[in-house]
């Protein structure tokens, strides 16, 4: 229950505990599907696909999926190197949600919880397949942000602090 | 025991056994711990600073005092997550102290095991024999750190009483973490591994770890369920009505 520490911070302390996600699946559901920990699956809706790597748990209902959010990032953003694991491994679920539930006469309503107005992050209905052998690495993947012009590109390798008085 | 054997507090003569009492039940994992840990430490005087290596890049890594690992037990429906904070045991007797070959672990009176960081070489020898993983060599610095208990907050008496406490304890959300003495028997941290079995870890290495763990709590079942689950949804109808009716 880290990972409300990091939303979209992703400093040089939280992300030694959380750099990257995994798409997490009931263990039983996971072996009658014929999927084992860290195979990489596609994940479908009705609005896109994917490419993201599996952990099986107990923990989790049998027809329920789920992931720590907001741990993937574009190369290149948040002052991460380029080969950060959050852009190298960590995914977003964005590209399976649509903003807008489907058309319905002449009115388009927002993806929302009725009650609270929250985007509804928690009823997509999605497919989970095994990807074949040749596909690994998450999907969709884009080219690297352009840094600023006081960057460098430049991290460092090691920090220390020192307390102040 | 006492000096002269007999059993008998002489007087005095007062003993002091500092640890933590670390709840299993209501910790949530959440890693406060160990961050404030870190805050509180980093470049302190007692330490130094526990470096960060590739802060930014692939493999981010570093120091850290305390850890929280996850486990799961049990099979699904009936799994239970059990989030479990490591650090510094601060062992009655501990071997990280007898294996120094320079004097730089040392255990103070009040039970705190420290490493003084001008003696020590970076050797190892005390990383191999604690069975806690409980000390962390500084790649940077080539000396070891571990917990010191917050030993420059506790008894600092510029600060208010009561944040003369770990840093770890101070910033648990949940309350699972307790600092005391458990030479008193009517500590707090005393009285809780007493009435909850609190426990130790890995007792048969004899090493006599001070740190105690509290149990998780047996789910009680849950009785009447069906008239609960009936008032609940009257109760939620009634509360959301108004509000969705749009």
């Amino acid at each position: 229950m880290m990972m409300y520490h990091s939303w979209d911070s992703q400093n040089a302390w939280l992300r030694q505990i959380l750099s990257r996600n995994f798409l997490y699946m009931n263990r039983a559901t996971a072996g009658a599907s014929g999927l084992a920990d860290d195979d990489w699956v596609w994940v479908e809706s009705h609005h896109g696909r994917i490419r993201c790597q599996l952990k099986t748990m107990e923990g989790c209902e049998p027809h329920t999926v789920w992931t720590w959010n907001a741990v993937g990032r574009q190369r290149g953003t948040s002052g991460l190197a380029e080969d950060a694991s959050e852009a190298t491994a960590g995914f977003l679920l964005n590209h399976l949600i649509s903003e807008l539930l489907p058309a319905s006469g002449a009115r388009r309503f927002t993806n929302s919880d009725p009650v609270t107005g929250q985007a509804a992050w928690f009823d997509l209905r999605v497919r989970v397949r095994k990807c074949a052998p040749d596909e690994t690495g998450i999907q969709p993947t884009f080219s690297a942000a352009k840094r600023r012009p006081d960057d460098d590109g430049s991290r460092p390798d090691v920090l220390h602090w020192t307390r102040g008085e | 025991m006492t000096p002269d054997g007999s059993g008998k507090p002489l007087c005095g003569v007062i003993t002091v056994k500092l640890g933590l009492v670390i709840d299993l039940d209501t910790c949530v994992g959440c890693h406060a711990c160990a961050v404030a840990c870190k805050e509180w430490n980093d470049g302190s005087p007692v330490s130094g600073p526990l470096s960060d290596y590739q802060p930014f890049g692939a493999e981010p890594s570093g120091v850290w005092f305390n850890r929280v690992r996850h486990y799961e037990v049990g099979d699904y429906p009936a799994s239970k997550t059990i989030n479990f904070p490591m650090s510094c045991m601060h062992c009655a007797d501990a071997d990280c102290v007898t294996v120094c070959p320079t004097g730089a672990s040392y255990k103070r009176e009040d039970g705190i095991v420290l490493v003084d960081q001008d003696k020590c070489m970076g050797c190892n020898l005390c990383a191999w024999a604690c069975p806690y993983g409980a000390r962390e060599l500084d790649r940077s610095s080539g000396t070891m750190k571990k917990c010191t208990l917050c030993v420059d907050r506790i008894n600092d008496e510029r600060l208010p009483e009561e944040e003369r406490q770990p840093a770890c304890v101070l910033a648990c959300p949940t309350h699972a973490r307790f600092f005391g003495d458990f030479d008193d028997p009517d500590s707090q941290v005393s009285r809780l591994t007493a009435e909850r079995g609190g426990f130790g870890l890995l007792p048969e290495l004899g090493f006599a770890p001070v740190n105690r763990y509290l149990p998780p709590r047996e789910p009680k079942p849950l009785t009447g369920l069906e008239d609960a689950r009936s008032l609940l949804e009257r109760g939620l109808a009634s509360l959301a009505s108004p509000l969705i009716r749009r």
